[in-house]
């Protein structure tokens, strides 16, 4: 058991360090000198001077790479063009914004399909299981970008039952409970419109992988055993099935993210998605490559997290 | 399918009269798209960009979409948009596949050495978020048609070559490729001619699927600005409705019903013929 989680956990190094090579080798292939994606557009000689030996740029392209990395290794992803800060700094404000959103999205998600996907396991071949599917193929394919916009248009500006943006009300400054009252209110649609893409996916997946648990001997020794249907479906169906949905929920985490992304920019949301776009606008390279680094290592690390869950919900793995 | 127990009592012809129904609806949506794109100067004039006085006109007999800002008719650059949408998506995908098809093949027939190198690097693909990939790519290198599809189908083989692997690993121990491998056949002639045809179904489910997300790649650049500003594809229709959301209600609705459709329509169609492919084969 140790042995298997221990070499899971140090397979994330190469892919980590890999993710930051690939970087590297974006920020090399580009048009024009490395110097001036790190440094802006107009930098001052000194600061362009300043960046030119910080990242050895003189020096052979693998004392370079090396360099790269052993920045990397100690989180300096340099220093943000716009925001005159470290780029690690920058990006660590954001992340509980984008957190709170993330999560929110997937334990929507997580509910609502499993519900989904075991109810329509449970009445499969039927109209219910027709509907309920056809719900979650819709939701699976709707745009997260469009959704948004669809939210906002009905639920915002025309019946005005929620805010069209942001964080928190501008106008008014509330404290203590009314705050969170006044977040949550803001965390709404950006929540629904996250969460649905990824609740249609995992409904589908579920739904699958309840049939092909139900159609399994053990089942039918339950029932054999005098076990009632809902029973039979939590208690000896879905811990198995589980397996499955938990493998689909670590590996869309990127999709997630993105998802995020244009969440986030279209309900000015203030997080890391905004940041990593606002980033690509004010050609704020050193930001940008920063974010992507951390995203792609926030991915390898909830798969990591997923294969240890996987570990832990199935004895099978462990041996 | 074995074991009937007292849940899945549903008859089965009922069970399996579903998936033609999804898969005919599907393929209904995405011919509509289709010849809507084909026949677009047919449906909506020669130029989608032809600009008149009636900005922000509402859906109705002269514009059934409506207009945009610049009073241009939005029915139009929606069936404009949907060219650009398929052509980028289908190129894309078709990179996508060609490649994942390659390295799938490469790794599941020779086996060894290649198989653990290109399975570590599809993993690394697999893993890397190839959204924000894509963005940083775009961001560092430009953008344009050609650089999306590049771009596009670079990043999105390695679900090709799981399946192509999964099954050369099945298909090289039959009896038909030991003959092959007996008669003398080379590696590259036997992955070519006798295991690539075997494969072939998974490779139209493949396109189909890979087609859909590549859309939604695209759209998802365009939306954010990254694009081919010169090609207004379904994406940069969105993203140019988003400031008038609220006086345009229009703009947003109808690429985006399009939009959604179109990824509809190829969903239920590789899923039924997914599963109309893994049925026979039970059989």
């Amino acid at each position: 058991m140790h042995y298997v989680v221990l070499r899971r956990i140090l397979l994330t190094i190469p892919l980590m360090l890999a993710v930051v090579v690939v970087t590297f080798g974006l920020i090399h292939l580009a048009p024009g000198d490395p110097a001036y994606l790190l440094a802006g557009d107009a930098p001052t000689p000194e600061f362009l001077a300043q960046v030119r030996a910080e990242y050895g740029l003189d020096q052979p392209l693998g004392t370079q790479l090396l360099t790269y990395l052993g920045k990397a290794a100690q989180l300096d992803f340099g220093t943000s063009i716009y925001f005159k800060r470290p780029v690690f700094a920058v990006i660590f404000a954001r992340v509980p914004a984008t957190l709170l959103l993330t999560l929110c999205a997937l334990a929507l998600a997580s509910v609502g399909g499993v519900l989904l996907g075991v109810t329509a396991a449970r009445h499969r071949g039927t109209r219910i299981d027709g509907l309920l599917s056809a719900v979650s193929l819709v939701g699976y394919s709707i745009p997260t970008f469009w959704l948004g916009q669809l939210l906002v248009l009905v639920f915002a500006m025309s019946l005005n039952w929620l805010p069209t943006g942001g964080f928190t009300s501008t106008r008014i400054t509330y404290t203590g409970l009314d705050y969170g009252i006044d977040v949550a209110k803001h965390l709404v649609l950006p929540v629904i419109s996250l969460a649905l893409f990824e609740l249609g996916l995992i409904a589908r997946f579920t739904r699958t992988a309840m049939i092909e648990a139900l159609d399994r001997d053990y089942v039918t020794v339950a029932y054999a055993k005098g076990a009632d249907t809902g029973r039979v479906l939590w208690r000896h169906a879905l811990p198995n099935a589980l397996l499955t949905t938990v493998t689909v929920i670590g590996l869309e985490f990127g999709v997630l993210l993105a998802g995020a992304l244009v969440t986030e920019t279209i309900f000015g949301w203030p997080g890391l998605g905004t940041l990593f776009y606002d980033a690509v606008f004010r050609r704020d390279f050193p930001l940008l490559t920063g974010c992507f680094i951390f995203a792609a290592s926030a991915v390898i690390i909830a798969n990591l997290l997923t294969d240890l869950l996987y570990a832990a919900l199935d004895p099978r793995v462990r041996r | 399918m074995s074991g009937v127990s007292a849940i899945t009592s549903a008859p089965l012809s009922r069970r399996r009269g579903r998936v033609p129904i999804a898969g005919f609806f599907g393929g209904a949506l995405v011919c509509l798209v289709i010849i809507g794109a084909v026949f677009a100067p047919l449906l909506a004039g020669p130029d989608p960009g032809a600009m008149s006085d009636a900005t922000f006109a509402h859906p109705g007999f002269a514009h059934p979409m409506g207009t945009d800002d610049l009073g241009r008719d939005v029915l139009a650059r929606v069936l404009y948009g949907g060219r650009v949408s398929l052509v980028i998506g289908l190129a894309s995908a078709l990179v996508a596949v060609s490649i994942g098809t390659a390295i799938g093949a490469a790794a599941g027939y020779l086996g060894g050495v290649v198989d653990d190198a290109l399975m570590r690097l599809t993993e690394l693909f697999q893993v890397i978020p190839r959204f924000l990939l894509a963005i940083v790519v775009v961001a560092l290198f430009g953008t344009g048609s050609l650089r999306l599809v590049l771009v596009i189908g670079l990043l999105s083989w390695p679900a090709t070559t799981r399946i192509v692997r999964a099954q050369c690993l099945v298909l090289r121990g039959e009896e038909f490729i030991l003959a092959a491998q007996m008669a003398g056949a080379s590696p590259i002639r036997i992955i070519l001619r006798h295991v690539l045809p075997n494969v072939a179904p998974y490779l139209l489910v493949s396109v189909t699927l890979q087609t859909g997300s590549a859309i939604l790649v695209e759209s998802f650049l365009s939306f954010l600005g990254l694009g081919d500003p010169a090609l207004p594809s379904w994406g940069l229709l969105l993203q140019q409705a988003q400031i008038y959301l609220r006086s345009a209600w229009w703009m947003a609705t109808f690429p985006g019903v399009a939009l959604s459709a179109t990824i509809l329509g190829l969903n239920l169609l590789s899923d039924s013929v997914e599963g109309r492919f893994v049925a026979r084969r039970d059989r």
